[in-house]
């Protein structure tokens, strides 16, 4: 265990010191302000109302879900992988007496981390942001739903940052799959509108699951499908990956 | 003689028909174990499968009598490398990069890093980021790097890449001064052959990935004028050599 801890902290250290995990960060946060000055302007220049203190938050998760998170999901994935890949250096961790199954769970952990830290840190901008210019009172079932959905969107994230840790291992170059990765992502939002009936398999469709959670009737079948899905193809994704990075020769 | 590296039928095989067949070694406690061979002769592929890197089409490593195949952390537990170019993060400093493999050893804390920083002579860049560094910069911090948590065994691949003279001369220093002091033993690849002479107390030459002979350094220079005179019979002796360098 001390040695996975290890392999975890300086996971998370190369993150926090890259310069692209604060850039990230910065451009969310932005998308929250221009989403906001944006609400501000339509209800002073055309009188509609835009969205109220609580419903601000669930705006900025419905756009950045889709767009900015994913984005940055795979950027700092592929810099984890492939990024390592081509500059050498993961032979600085892999000639260390840690198992590779310690590496690669370490990496993926760290990526999780980074996304639930996003998660959050969106989380509380939107909502002092939401608080701030918009008036309307809030109820507590209200707000708890709205953390709800923030914390329950970290699951489709984690297996999507899993499928582009399979394409990272399975490609050399970084810019392949990368665009690989938003290929198969507008692909997916495509087939998703297409075969509606079978749009629950598709990856994409799950990045707005949280729906399901601000259902009055709380369908829990549905939850608990969209649940095992996601949950199988996070295992696969993750065992077909490891196989890969546990075969791969540096 | 404890046996720290054992080497049992070592064999890999690339597509383009280099690698290495059916390598038998046995490193043992004490030695300066210098593996000369030129280049592509198969060097780098053995030292790559003794830590882990890549994988052997058959045969096995063993060190401190732990499988790198199947105990790959307690076989790299006492172990330092240095594999062909020392690799570093180029967004952080020296020390932060230090700092990193220190975390995997509980016995290594900041005076640690300090001290192996001072021994070869990086204290004063410790600050600065790899990027801005030379190649004999980045070659003396990845020495840090191996020999930073006191491992028993350091295995290093063309550790003089890159050194100016004096570099050279402050490493080969070091080598024997850890050899001495801290019983350190060495497996050291290299292709410059007055180098090796110099450093090692016992010598393997490979050629087209197979293991000619292996010799204390002390006979050969008792039988042969030179170490080259020594790696130049050897090879002739197995038809090797092409009939140009002839």
């Amino acid at each position: 265990m001390a040695v996975f801890q290890a392999a975890l902290v300086n996971e998370i250290e190369k993150l926090y010191k890259k310069k692209k995990a604060l850039v990230a960060v910065l451009l969310s946060l932005a998308v929250i302000v221009i989403g906001q000055l944006a609400i501000v302007g339509v209800r002073s220049g055309f009188g509609l109302r835009g969205a109220g203190s609580v419903e601000f938050p669930m705006l900025v998760l419905s756009v950045v879900v889709n767009t900015v998170l994913p984005l940055f999901t795979a950027l700092v994935t592929i810099d984890s992988f492939s990024g390592e890949y081509s500059q050498n250096s993961m032979r600085i961790t892999l000639t260390r007496p840690v198992s590779r199954f310690k590496i690669f769970t370490a990496k993926i952990t760290a990526i999780v981390l980074f996304i639930l830290a996003m998660l959050l840190l969106l989380l509380i901008f939107s909502m002092v942001v939401g608080f701030m210019f918009n008036t309307n009172s809030a109820t507590w079932d209200s707000l708890g739903r709205t953390v709800f959905s923030y914390l329950v969107s970290l699951l489709p994230m984690a297996v999507l940052a899993l499928g582009i840790v399979l394409l990272a291992n399975l490609f050399k170059s970084g810019i392949s799959v990368f665009f690989i990765s938003i290929l198969a992502f507008i692909v997916f939002k495509v087939l998703g509108v297409l075969f509606s009936q079978y749009s629950s398999l598709f990856m994409t469709t799950q990045l707005d699951w949280y729906n399901l959670f601000l259902v009055n009737s709380f369908p829990l079948g549905k939850i608990m499908r969209q649940f095992m899905i996601m949950l199988g193809s996070g295992i696969m994704l993750f065992t077909a990956g490891f196989y890969l990075f546990d075969k791969k020769e540096f | 003689m404890e046996k720290i590296i054992e080497i049992e039928n070592l064999t890999k095989s690339y597509g383009n028909g280099r690698g290495i067949q059916d390598i038998n070694l046995d490193i043992v406690r004490g030695d300066i174990f210098g593996f000369l061979g030129p280049n592509g002769a198969g060097k780098t592929t053995a030292m790559k499968i003794m830590t882990g890197l890549i994988r052997p089409d058959r045969g096995d490593v063993k060190i401190f009598g732990h499988s790198v195949t199947e105990e790959y952390e307690l076989a790299m537990e006492k172990v330092g490398c240095l594999i062909e170019i020392a690799e570093s993060y180029a967004y952080l400093s020296a020390f932060d990069n230090l700092k990193q493999l220190a975390r995997y050893y509980p016995e290594v804390d900041h005076q640690r890093i300090e001290e192996v920083l001072e021994l070869t002579g990086m204290s004063k860049y410790k600050h600065e980021k790899p990027k801005k560094f030379s190649l004999g910069m980045k070659q003396r911090l990845g020495l840090s790097a191996a020999i930073l948590s006191r491992p028993q065994v350091v295995i290093l691949d063309e550790p003089l890449n890159g050194l100016d003279v004096e570099g050279m001369i402050d490493i080969r220093r070091m080598i024997h001064h850890l050899a001495e002091q801290e019983q350190t033993t060495f497996f050291i690849s290299s292709h410059l052959i007055h180098d090796v002479e110099l450093t090692c107390n016992r010598i393997g030459v490979i050629y087209n990935g197979k293991m000619l002979n292996v010799e204390s350094t002390q006979t050969i220079l008792n039988n042969y004028a030179t170490l080259e005179n020594y790696f130049v019979s050897e090879v002739e002796r197995n038809g090797r050599v092409s009939s140009c360098a002839r």
